[in-house]
């Protein structure tokens, strides 16, 4: 009953918060977006804000939200935690009423505790930790899928695509990569594969010589490296370099071309990578208008699917206010964990959201790295 | 045999902590200031070896080997020019002012040349273009391997420390170098230009750093703005390990980190190669507060 009642009090407050929100801005509806314009992540944060910025102009260019034109205000946490929590506290102060972020699970984390207790509709487009919806936050959703859900996907591609035996898995750190690490080590044990081989490097490394020299003596059939992709770039090349033998695999935060050009091509081919399909492979009419579009205008395609789920993210949020007519965050909310049943979108039919926020189903699928450096769709994939 | 790989991966790291912490001990031995701007001055040394290296493929047609020596030699000039800048910029005009001033300044010079790289060039990681540098194996030895370019890196490292001791021990700008060092006030009185003597250090400091640049450019091949940060920080405590101010004393820095971190990773975890790392550095600190071979620059003018 106290749970209730602190809820309640909660909401009210939240909708007070929205009130005076939207008292300083006649006419608007306000949306947020935060992500890593700087850092490491740079690259992903500027795709994000290339997604949003064109579907806000082409939404007010149409007319608006409900009538009212949409404004954007973009925040950079760098990817770093401390800083987002900064910047989620001052899209709060701007009185958005949703929010689009962040990119990278640590950076994703401090925010949501913030929007949850102001009350303001959070989606991140791209942090797949499993922890992240586990707090019962009622606003916070995400159109990526589950960090476990790739796990099992990349060990069952261990298994019975490489038929494997022992195995390595290595992460860098962070929420994200060590999430899905130890969701693969679970699912690969479970499995019966050996998973031989379990450690981490940190996030600012160049130089990974040294483990990777202690992995060439491991004698494994396949590594999962579950971290981003100018690090795998750099172990792809490292670990040629030193003459290893072994099949790498990357999660998806590898899936960015850019490792390609830093491995250099001989060294990425023949690489697997277990990720969401690529936005050239996204064969929906949605994608490709999209696509088409944001090459009009930036001169070239998005690089990563994350982009793409960026632009997923404000497309659900803009479908949840036309639907609803409202732009009050716990309307949203519930009408997108009750009401929000197969929809169109750029990634695929969005089958809904449940009671966590998580996305349900899942699209990953593994690729491999070509002679010419192009990630294609791999010809065999593990049983569904 | 997994032991031998991992000390020439050791000696490999350590000769780049010890190019770069060159530079933060020549420094510090003359004017006693820490020149945080240092680690941006190497990184500057990367992308303008980028540049340099599509601009000279560009104008000759083809990538090859031998366009390395003229880039090699423009970049650790250009970076010369910008450490000779800074300094009159933003250090001279603080020399009076105290030690704090100074290190200030040179933390905004390093946020500056950073902000500028990044605006620049763009937040993404570059690729240096292919074909410069011979890849391949130099030398195999069952499973042990040494590659060309682990020990040009070496040779560099060693052919800069020893070209930079004997300048500072054997010629006369060295001697007025050390004089400067020892005592600013009565070196002015024996007729030394100061302000020349020390814009010389920032010269040869920051070039040495652009020279680093480009070696580290090319054997890891890509970078990003966050290079100077991630060796810069490194490289100076290599040069406290080993003795600030002191030149041998970055080299032995260098490579006993470089080691250590190696071997840490390789044995125990990367994740705790920072701990054993700094615990060992806290530890000699103790015992050496000047370092290992501690300050010598000034002795015996």
């Amino acid at each position: 009953m106290s749970k209730r009642l602190v809820m309640s009090i909660l909401i009210v407050f939240s909708m007070l918060g929205g009130l005076v929100g939207c008292g300083g801005s006649k006419g608007t509806i306000k949306i947020g977006l935060q992500g890593p314009m700087t850092g490491d992540y740079a690259y992903e944060g500027q795709g994000f804000r290339n997604a949003v910025e064109l579907l806000v102009e082409q939404t007010n260019a149409a007319g608006g939200i409900n009538g009212k034109k949409v404004e954007l205000i973009v925040e950079d946490d760098a990817g770093d935690p401390t800083q987002s929590a900064l910047v989620a506290q001052r899209l709060v102060d701007a009185g958005v009423v949703a929010v689009i972020g962040a990119y990278n699970s640590t950076a994703t984390e401090p925010a949501s505790e913030i929007y949850n207790e102001a009350g303001i509709l959070h989606i991140t487009p791209s942090s797949t930790a499993v922890r992240l919806t586990q707090k019962g936050f009622k606003r916070f959703f995400r159109v990526c899928f589950l960090d476990d859900r790739q796990g099992l996907f990349a060990a069952k591609f261990m298994k019975e695509v490489l038929n494997a035996k022992n195995v390595g898995i290595l992460h860098d750190n962070s929420t994200y990569a060590q999430g899905l690490a130890e969701e693969t080590r679970t699912y690969a044990e479970q499995m019966g594969l050996n998973v031989a081989f379990y450690d981490a490097i940190n996030p600012n490394d160049k130089d990974f010589s040294p483990i990777l020299t202690r992995i060439g003596a491991a004698n494994l059939d396949a590594v999962y490296f579950t971290g981003y992709h100018s690090q795998a770039g750099l172990l792809l090349k490292q670990s040629a370099e030193l003459g290893l033998k072994v099949q790498w695999i990357g999660g998806n935060a590898a899936n960015n071309p850019v490792m390609v050009e830093i491995a250099g091509v001989q060294n990425a081919k023949g690489m697997f990578v277990t990720t969401e399909p690529l936005p050239q492979d996204l064969n929906y009419p949605e994608a490709k208008k999209f696509i088409a579009d944001y090459k009009a205008k930036y001169g070239e395609e998005p690089a990563s699917v994350w982009t793409i789920m960026a632009a997923e993210a404000f497309n659900v949020i803009r479908y949840a206010m036309e639907q609803t007519k409202s732009t009050d965050p716990a309307v949203l909310a519930d009408y997108l964990h009750n009401q929000f049943k197969n929809v169109n979108g750029l990634t695929g039919p969005i089958l809904g959201f449940d009671e966590k926020g998580d996305r349900l189903g899942t699209i990953h699928v593994a690729y491999v790295i070509d002679e010419n450096g192009n990630f294609v769709l791999y010809d065999k994939q593990p049983s569904p | 045999m997994q032991f031998l790989q991992q000390i020439i991966n050791g000696m490999t790291i350590g000769s780049f902590y010890a190019l770069v912490a060159l530079g933060y001990t020549m420094v510090y031995g003359v004017l006693k200031m820490i020149n945080f701007a240092h680690g941006d001055l190497f990184m500057w040394g990367a992308f303008l070896a980028f540049t340099g290296l599509h601009v000279a493929g560009s104008l000759t047609g083809q990538a090859q080997p031998w366009l390395l020596g003229p880039v090699f030699i423009a970049v650790t000039l250009v970076v010369a020019g910008i450490g000779v800048l800074v300094e009159r910029v933003a250090y001279r005009p603080l020399r009076s002012a105290g030690r704090l001033a100074p290190i200030i300044s040179a933390l905004g010079v390093a946020f500056i040349l950073e902000s500028l790289a990044r605006n620049i060039y763009g937040p993404r990681w570059l690729s240096m273009p292919q074909g410069f540098v011979p890849s391949g194996v130099l030398m195999t030895y069952q499973d042990v391997r040494l590659s060309a370019l682990q020990l040009a890196v070496l040779l560099i490292a060693f052919v800069l420390m020893a070209g930079l001791y004997v300048f500072v021990q054997r010629t006369r700008t060295g001697v007025a170098m050390r004089a400067v060092a020892l005592d600013p006030l009565t070196a002015r009185l024996m007729g030394i230009d100061v302000d020349r003597i020390i814009a010389t250090v920032f010269l040869i400091g920051p070039g040495l750093g652009g020279a680093a640049g480009m070696t580290v450019g090319l054997y890891y091949g890509s970078f990003d703005f966050t290079l100077g940060w991630t060796f810069g920080l490194k490289a100076f405590i290599a040069a406290i390990l080993g003795g600030i101010g002191n030149i041998p004393g970055a080299m032995v820095g260098g490579m006993l980190l470089g080691l250590i971190e190696t071997l840490a990773s390789g044995y125990l975890s990367p994740q705790w190669k920072d701990v054993i790392a700094y615990v060992i550095l806290i530890l000699i600190l103790m015992f050496r507060p000047t370092g290992l071979l501690g300050e010598r620059i000034a002795e015996k003018v």
